[in-house]
């Protein structure tokens, strides 16, 4: 136990007098998280609210045939221009978002009370054309229903004959789970650097000493292999939470500053230390990990190559949850990364976490990082580990 | 003291079994000096690591005082000072911290260890450099704080392997003048060397290793007498029976 303290010391007190690498992995990996978001953030509010609210410029061809409409328009703080000759080309090559063609035959069936052809020209796999798109569909729509209500009238029908339903939505999301469907991928970024944020420095802390010829004199002493290993494990996880604490603090910050832009989000100090707490398993679990991969393979270069792997590893749940949605259940809080997961979005919406779940997914990530410590502190005990030559 | 007793042990190598040691046997007793003279390659090194529990024999048991090196690996541990071959230190520790690391592993109280300290930096004359961080030490110093930082717990016995590797010639001597030392407080030291002269100028036994097996031991003077040769040097030639490796 003592072994493990003095370990843990050591490795604390020499991996901070590398200011450098200390610098870089606590400030820029765990800000840039943070920083990344808040820039995403405002590049959304601000386009949303730039296509949503600024005049729109709509080329229309065959403006002449309903000049009704088309004053109508004007007056929904839309501009009018003419259509460019080559539709197709404008719409392929980008120049127009979205063209309205209006058909010489709109007068004749506009005064017969018929549907009057109106067509909307634009490339639906363009994310960048949908809001205007949508926006002058709703227009039209508008316009539609309003002159279809006064025909109706004026045929002395009341217009709510034609409503046999009438459509209400109730909608029961809270202001936090519509800030969590911002932060999806939240989890994905905590997820990550509590796993891999002390990689560097797990790995060399055993393949690196190999390497530099200092784990042969400290396997010499009469300080257990375990002992020595869980000293090394725990000071990674320290550093690791170190570094989780810096970059929730910084995601606080810059929720602050969201409020600007219309979404509230708030990370109060008490959800930060349940977030915390969530992500230890995780911590523990990363660090047994790669411990064990330091102490199999030959030097840290090899440790290393397993890095791009590793970095999916997080990724799947949120993959797998984006293409197959499925409902909470119990059993996914004992699946590793799924839980975290699951457990950060409940977090950040705010929702209440039952005993029962908080058991359960504690005891399933403390026993896998029990299983993988078990498993590396064998790899510690092999002959191999401490010879580097 | 510590008795070795035919030990076995072989590696596995993409070329095949590689047979380090063959019946290595032999006693170094306390207040002695034995060296282990060998050529490079001569399993010296594989040797100590099972003296040192680092690695278990196939076959045959190592005995420190008493102790055996695979059911009591731990207080063997205890009784050994190690300096291995890889004697990394930690460039960004200064060389006092980290001998400390050591005497806390050794279970040492902070007094104990600052005294213990104090006197191995004299001794070894190292007083200069023992707060400086180990960055950019020469291989002279890094030597002395891995050796102050094997003997820090103050051990009994004491195994070095090859300890003047790439050091110049004052240091040597003082190193020397350093064994010496430790054998007049009535420890048992074993170390290993492939230099003829060093093992000449200082060992009370030898014992002669070549491709896994002990070719011959004892003290200088049975040692020329047994191969009838006045120089030692030609006797530790008739003994391997052959001049490779010998100068390095």
């Amino acid at each position: 136990m003592s072994a493990m303290i003095t370990v843990f010391k050591k490795e604390l007190r020499d991996m901070f007098r590398d200011r450098r690498t200390v610098m870089i992995t606590l400030i820029i990996g765990t800000l840039l998280g943070p920083l990344l978001m808040f820039g995403l953030l405002k590049l959304i509010v601000n386009r949303v609210s730039t296509q949503q609210e600024k005049p729109l410029v709509l080329p229309v061809t065959g403006a002449e045939h309903a000049p009704n409409l088309v004053n109508w328009l004007k007056g929904q703080n839309i501009v009018i221009k003419s259509a460019p000759k080559d539709i197709d080309a404008a719409i392929a090559n980008q120049s127009e978002d979205v063209i309205l063609r209006i058909s010489p035959d709109y007068g004749d069936k506009w005064r017969k009370s018929m549907p009057a052809e109106v067509e909307l020209i634009h490339d639906s796999t363009r994310q960048d054309a949908s809001i205007p798109v949508e926006r002058i569909e709703t227009l039209l729509e508008a316009y539609s229903r309003t002159v279809g209500t006064l025909r109706l009238l004026a045929r002395g029908v009341s217009p709510t004959a034609m409503q046999s339903l009438q459509i209400a939505h109730r909608d029961l999301a809270t202001p936090q789970s519509r800030a969590g469907q911002i932060l999806s991928f939240l989890p994905y970024l905590l997820i990550l650097t509590a796993f891999l944020g002390g990689a560097y420095l797990i790995i060399d802390v055993t393949a690196g000493e190999r390497e530099r010829q200092s784990l042969e004199p400290l396997l010499a002493t009469p300080a257990s292999r375990s002992a020595i290993m869980s000293g090394k494990i725990l000071a990674a996880c320290a550093f690791g939470l170190l570094s989780l604490m810096i970059s929730l603090m910084a995601f606080k910050i810059c929720f602050m500053f969201s409020s600007g832009f219309g979404v509230k989000i708030e990370l109060l100090m008490s959800t930060i230390s349940l977030l915390l707490l969530v992500l230890v398993p995780i911590l523990l679990i990363g660090a047994c990990l790669l411990t064990l991969i330091a102490a199999s393979v030959k030097s840290v270069k090899e440790a290393q190559s397993y890095m791009s792997i590793l970095m999916m590893l997080p990724l799947l749940p949120t993959i797998i949850l984006m293409v197959n949605p499925v409902k909470n259940q119990l059993w996914m809080l004992t699946v590793p990364f799924l839980s975290q997961n699951q457990m950060i979005l409940k977090l950040v919406r705010g929702e209440s976490i039952g005993g029962m779940e908080w058991a359960v997914y504690l005891l399933a990530g403390f026993a896998l990082a029990a299983i993988l410590w078990a498993i590396a502190a064998r790899m510690y005990h092999r002959e191999k580990l401490a010879i580097s030559a | 003291m510590i008795e070795v007793q035919d030990l076995y042990k072989s590696f596995k190598t993409k070329t095949g079994m590689v047979h380090a040691v063959q019946g290595v046997s032999f006693t170094a007793r306390d207040g002695e000096i034995t060296g282990l003279l060998g050529p490079n390659g001569a399993g010296k090194t594989t040797t100590l690591r099972m003296l040192y529990t680092l690695m278990n024999p196939d076959q045959g048991n190592v005995k420190v005082d008493g102790f055996d090196s695979i059911k009591e690996a731990e207080d063997v541990r205890r009784r050994l000072g190690v300096l291995p071959d890889a004697r990394g230190v930690y460039k960004r520790l200064t060389a006092r911290e980290n001998i400390h690391y050591f005497g806390e592993l050794h279970g040492m109280t902070q007094q104990e260890i600052a005294t213990r300290t104090q006197a191995l930096s004299n001794a070894l004359g190292m007083d200069d450099v023992l707060d400086r961080q180990s960055e950019g030490f020469s291989q002279g110093q890094r030597t002395k704080t891995a050796i102050a930082r094997a003997l820090i717990h103050d051990p009994r016995n004491v195994i070095l392997d090859e300890p003047t590797n790439g050091l110049d010639v004052m240091t040597t001597r003082g190193l020397r003048e350093f064994l010496k030392q430790l054998k007049a407080e009535g420890r048992c030291v074993i170390f290993s060397s492939h230099i003829m002269q060093e093992v000449a100028a200082l060992c009370d036994r030898i014992v002669i290793i070549s491709k896994g097996r002990v070719m011959a031991q004892g003290t200088p003077d049975e040692l020329r007498e047994q191969f009838g040769e006045q120089n030692l040097e030609d006797a530790f030639v008739k003994a391997i029976g052959t001049e490779e490796g010998l100068h390095a």
